[in-house]
């Protein structure tokens, strides 16, 4: 079975992120799944999970338990997919979603726009319980990883470093690493200054004659994630 | 013989305390005569636990964290004189080689708590990581031999030679949606 696990609490985001994120994989993929979601509120998901306001764990590193085979009822074939909520499908994404993988292998958006990081963490594809030590080593001492990029001045602000942490976890266990057609996703935000400059750069790198145009979305892109410290969605700037 | 445990703030709730009940009932093979919920929340963390000492003040006596499995039949754990787990067997050296989750004493260990009382406010305020550290700078214990193992080496794996487990800074073994080994000693959610 393919799951599609995400993660929502109270404070920044809505209930409806998680229903929009559901509709939208609904109608834009013709793939069977099961959607998994911690949160700390009904939400529209096929699983719910308790979210946890007294853990240790925080915010978007309840992403991580995913990782752990024994966590969300997973079984040895099944194919996980973690996603953040914070995204917009634009296109169909079956390509994205039957995306093969295999034992020891993250599969994760390439992402064009920076080159802070080489992936973006909206997206993780992994066989179950294959990349079990990612969530076992974070398991051990939440507290330090949660601050660990941010206490080293490599994120600035706190608790953020989750992508930081799972492409070091990648590397350190010698899991293979494969990023998806970069053309594929892209950061877009509510500035349009800088949606701008998005289009120009995905225009030049991809040889194509825009990438968002009023309401056209071009035909390559199958995700818009509204990726970035105190960002959110804003459909207003995309449909 | 009295079994005791320990429930206060948002930590833990009655599944918690229900779910020790289970595993004592299911598991233990421990016989006892009440079980003691220990609710009052006067300083705000583990020191809570001293109360015990007071209230308690005869007969055998053996207290458990929460966060515990236990999936066997227990070893007699229950000790004349004032004894605790040493955790030095199965991890680095911390502030304290001592672990209060499983605790254990006969009669009257009232002096724990009266020596606490003296100063706690100070106490509170400097053992900050814990009571534990506090047992070992101030009061005689023994301790327990090898009887309990963290979690965190037998994740994947029920630890054959024991029968009762600390799930550590695992807590989240306890919540739903975790299918363990562990899980299967745990109430259902």
């Amino acid at each position: 079975m393919l799951k599609i696990c995400t993660v929502y609490f109270d404070g920044f985001y809505t209930p409806d992120y998680v229903a929009r994120f559901y509709d939208s994989l609904k109608k834009y993929s013709t793939v069977d799944f099961q959607s998994v979601c911690i949160s700390d509120t009904d939400v529209k998901a096929d699983v719910v999970l308790p979210y946890n306001h007294n853990s240790k764990i925080v915010k978007h590193w309840h992403k991580l338990k995913f990782f752990s085979p024994q966590f969300a009822y997973q079984n040895p074939d099944d194919e996980i997919i973690i996603m953040d909520i914070d995204q917009v499908i634009v296109n169909n994404i079956d390509d994205l979603l039957n995306h093969p993988v295999e034992e020891n292998e993250l599969v994760t958006y390439g992402q064009w726009w920076s080159d802070a990081l080489k992936f973006n963490g909206g997206f993780y594809k992994f066989k179950s319980g294959s990349l079990r030590k990612i969530w076992d080593d974070f398991a051990l001492n939440p507290e330090f990883w949660q601050l660990n990029y941010y206490n080293k001045g490599i994120v600035h602000k706190k608790y953020y470093g989750e992508q930081n942490y799972v492409g070091n976890k990648v590397k350190e266990h010698n899991y293979k690493l494969t990023l998806t057609p970069h053309e594929w996703v892209t950061k877009y935000t509510d500035d349009y200054a800088e949606n701008l400059k998005l289009n120009k750069m995905y225009m030049d790198k991809f040889d194509t004659d825009y990438m968002i145009l009023d309401n056209e979305v071009n035909e390559k892109l199958k995700v818009v994630h509204f990726t970035g410290v105190g960002r959110k969605i804003n459909e207003n700037y995309l449909l | 013989m009295r079994i005791i445990c320990c429930r206060f703030g948002n930590k833990f709730n009655q599944w918690h305390v229900d779910n020790l009940k289970h595993m004592i009932d299911e598991y233990s093979g421990l016989k006892y005569d009440s079980f003691e919920v220990i609710e009052d929340d006067l300083y705000g963390n583990w020191f809570n636990k001293f109360q015990m000492y007071d209230r308690f003040r005869d007969g055998e006596n053996l207290y458990f964290d929460l966060d515990m499995v236990i999936y066997d039949k227990l070893p007699n754990l229950i000790r004349k004189d004032f004894t605790l787990l040493d955790d030095t067997w199965w991890r680095a050296p911390a502030h304290t080689p001592l672990n209060s989750s499983i605790v254990s004493w006969t009669g009257d260990v009232s002096y724990i708590w009266d020596k606490f009382r003296e100063q706690d406010d100070f106490y509170v305020d400097t053992y900050t990581k814990g009571s534990d550290e506090w047992y070992y700078k101030f009061i005689d214990y023994k301790t327990y031999d090898k009887v309990c193992p963290s979690i965190k080496d037998y994740i994947y794996q029920q630890p054959p030679q024991f029968s009762v487990c600390t799930l550590g800074q695992m807590h989240h073994l306890q919540e739903k949606g975790w299918s363990g080994w562990y899980s299967n000693y745990f109430l259902t959610h």
